[in-house]
């Protein structure tokens, strides 16, 4: 508890600091630290601080280091917060319960985005964010494996059968030190599966059904790959996540967004990778596949609140996106971009890049969100997970204790 | 030399920063969440007053009953086992030996460094891969050859002390001149038996054994020790006995010499002194160290949190954490429920300082 005053206190008199300045029209912006730090204090001085300066105001980047979230509740709580700052997708919620976050509906137009994106971040009609950027999941395969095993590369029409089988063979060919793909014990990749049989996160009386057959389908392939060992956990592999399985060498696939490419460029620059859509559902034939983004809000505490405006505006822009997308950092949200020369280019980084975007309406698709109540509400999924990837139930006995343990987290 | 109300007026003015900083962050801070465990506060609304219904709400939540019942098996199990072991690392480290000094200060080590590193260091240990496996591992690989050792062992200082009784001399079982005897020729013979062929290391499977996984040790079906929670203890138990072990070291240094030459001379065995003079002379320090043991481990937070999610939650979870993690959520959160939580560990440490003063009081008798 020492610790959490000491840093609390040092934000309170640093963001204090900061906001006695704003008598010179400052607009402070909120956001990720680590690489989004030279990322977005880039983008202020080559686009934001031009136009901004013209009109008196400065521009400040203050990432939050640690986790945002909890550093953001601090300061919005603290009224200290940025005037601009990020939001992401999957606690918009909670935030929106602040009632510190600025509705944009007639601030800002939001015809240029794509639809599904603004839903997003639209709650009870009103939206709260423009989102800056987004991902999707899509399967990264270590092409020497495959060719070494004489299995054809997966491909955008793999059902989940026939890539389960192209795994398993993989397996039998390589031996015992090489494995189909990294199985993370989460919703965060699970999920998509689950959506592609059909199934909803919340039912119409707002309650999650894990008894669902669809649920429970899903929940049957994904850690029947645990079998043979042609899936396994990143852990077992010493590996943090199944970006590290793949840059080992060891594993054929992984299922993951954008981000894996930056990552293999500098961790794993002899790789040779390609993308694929995610598998179809035999039944449905549809794939499903998640909405990662963070989107840009505005403080309704602000004092700037016309500034404020301009700056989102600037972040989102067609010049900003481009710029981001020629970068090869991340997908942008205006939907006019699609047809960007970059999506075209034969270099694996921006094939990935187009397949992420299309993976954006291909199937069934849903912003990667846990409802009202939280990251707790995937407790019971990633719990059941786990326990049966490790080999510690059997997959009916987790998805009954699962379905329990939801039932008593929703009637809370 | 000062009047009166001088000195008075210059004793608050010394004490003044530290009254100012416990009114302010204890105090203040105290009255503030008793306020909060009866409003509907969630950081960001003006608090109402709702009477008690946040405390039937924390009451019913199944992980705050899963919080209260790890964080008292956790008091109670480390609290027990660091008195103990600090007690008989500080009679071990009383005696006059060469080179104590270096002792001291090595068995102290592990108070000083931070607990976060400790907990990442133990949480490498016990991992899949870690080391902990990996030593159970080599344990079942050469476990016949330190099986046939220790038999060796046994049988060469068996024969060799009935000998020498039959020689007529007084020979211990344990005596070590002819243990070390014993040793050598035993690690002849299992050199010699591995040479022949006859034992050798064995072929094992790795030890695969995942220590931060939802495995509980269960009475009777219900959970009550989870395995991920035993590590923790397991650490808490090393990095806190140095702390304790110097209370009692200090209690060591108090206890009148004539007390050991008197049960000396009545041949009391080392076991007896123990019971009979060191442990009832040590009782103010035995006091003080259970209750900043039981304060300690009902505040249990940090190892909690390092290990965050590497551990399914529920396994690990405490009233602190509890406290914690409805405390900073993403956007608005049950800070009453929170606030109720701390209260009401607040008032269970009051309540065992209370039980214990009662039945252990702690004058020396």
């Amino acid at each position: 508890m020492k610790k959490v005053l000491t840093l609390s206190l040092g934000l309170a008199l640093l963001a204090a600091s900061a906001s006695a300045q704003t008598a010179t029209k400052t607009v402070k912006i909120n956001g990720y630290g680590g690489t989004d730090q030279t990322l977005v204090n880039d983008l202020i001085n080559r686009f934001v601080k031009p136009q901004m300066a013209k009109d008196g105001v400065t521009v400040v980047y203050q990432p939050l280091q640690g986790d945002y979230n909890k550093a953001l509740t601090t300061l919005l709580a603290a009224n200290t917060a940025g005037d601009v700052m990020y939001l992401p997708g999957e606690t918009v919620d909670g935030f929106v319960a602040t009632g510190k976050i600025l509705p944009l509906n007639g601030l800002v137009s939001t015809t240029p985005f794509i639809k599904s994106l603004n839903t997003a971040f639209t709650r009870n009609g009103k939206l709260y964010a423009i989102a800056k950027d987004f991902n999707t999941l899509t399967l990264v395969y270590n092409k020497d494996l495959f060719d070494e095993a004489g299995v054809a590369y997966p491909n955008n029409n793999d059902t989940w059968t026939s890539l389960a089988t192209k795994l398993r063979t993989l397996k039998q060919k390589l031996g015992n030190d090489y494995y189909g793909t990294c199985l993370q014990p989460n919703f965060d990749r699970f999920g998509a599966f689950a959506y592609a049989t059909g199934w909803q996160q919340f039912g119409a009386n707002g309650k999650t059904n894990l008894a669902d057959p669809r649920f429970a389908e899903a929940f049957n392939w994904y850690t029947g790959l645990a079998k043979d060992k042609v899936g396994v956990q990143p852990s077992e592999l010493s590996a943090g996540w199944n970006g590290d399985c793949l840059k080992s060498g060891k594993v054929a696939v992984a299922i993951e967004g954008g981000w894996i490419v930056n990552f293999l460029r500098d961790n794993a620059p002899n790789l040779k990778y390609g993308t694929a859509l995610l598998p179809k559902n035999d039944k449905t034939g549809k794939r499903g596949n998640f909405l990662y983004t963070v989107g840009w809000a505005i403080n309704s505490g602000t004092k700037n609140r016309a500034a404020a405006v301009k700056v989102l505006n600037i972040l989102t822009s067609p010049q900003v996106q481009e710029y981001v997308l020629q970068q090869g950092l991340a997908i942008p949200s205006r939907s006019s971009l699609t047809n960007s020369a970059y999506f075209k280019k034969a270099d694996p980084g921006a094939q990935n890049a187009k397949l992420v975007f299309d993976g954006a309406d291909d199937g069934y698709v849903r912003a990667f969100t846990f409802g009202p109540k939280g990251p707790d509400w995937a407790k019971p999924i990633n719990e059941a997970l786990a326990a049966v990837l490790s080999g510690q139930k059997s997959a009916a006995d987790a998805l009954k204790k699962a379905q329990a343990d939801m039932t008593t987290f929703q009637s809370r | 030399m000062f009047r009166r109300g001088q000195s008075t007026t210059t004793a608050y003015l010394f004490l003044a920063p530290f009254l100012i900083s416990t009114a302010i962050f204890f105090f203040y801070a105290f009255a503030r969440a008793i306020y909060y465990s009866f409003t509907d506060f969630n950081l960001f609304n003006s608090p109402q007053l709702i009477g008690v219904q946040p405390y039937t709400q924390v009451v019913a939540d199944p992980s705050f009953q899963r919080a209260l019942t790890n964080s008292l098996i956790f008091a109670v199990v480390t609290t027990t086992l660091q008195t103990i072991f600090a007690l008989l690392m500080a009679v071990a480290l009383n005696n006059k030996l060469r080179g104590m000094a270096f002792f001291r200060s090595a068995w102290y080590m592990p108070s000083i460094t931070s607990s976060v590193v400790i907990t990442l260091i133990f949480l490498w240990l016990f991992q899949r891969r870690g080391i902990a496996n990996y030593l159970i591992t080599q344990w079942q690989t050469y476990q016949p050859l330190i099986l046939t050792f220790l038999i060796g062992l046994v049988v060469a200082q068996v024969i060799q002390v009935l000998l020498e009784r039959r020689s007529g001399l007084p020979a211990r079982w344990t005596d070590p001149a002819l243990a070390a005897v014993s040793a050598l020729a035993s690690l002849v013979v299992t050199a010699g038996l591995v040479w022949a062929g006859v034992t050798g290391p064995r072929e094992v499977a790795p030890f695969d054994y995942q220590y931060f996984a939802d495995k509980w040790i269960t009475v009777g079906g219900v959970q009550i020790l989870s395995i991920p929670l035993l590590v923790v203890i397991i650490q808490n138990t090393f990095t806190t006995v140095p702390t304790l072990m110097l209370f009692f070291l200090a209690g060591l240094q108090n206890i009148p010499g004539a007390l050991y030459e008197a049960a000396d001379i009545d041949g009391a065995t080392p076991f007896q002194k123990l019971m009979n003079v060191t442990v009832p002379n040590l009782r103010p320090v035995t006091f003080y160290v259970i209750t900043v043991g039981l304060i300690g481990t009902m505040q249990m937070f940090d190892q909690v949190a390092v290990i965050g999610s590497a551990a399914p939650q529920d396994t690990l979870i405490t009233l602190a954490f509890y406290v914690y993690t409805n405390t900073f959520k993403a956007g608005a959160a049950p800070v009453n429920l929170a606030a109720a939580a701390a209260i009401i560990l607040a008032l269970l440490i009051l309540a065992m300082v209370f039980v214990q003063r009662r039945f252990f009081p702690s004058e020396a008798r």
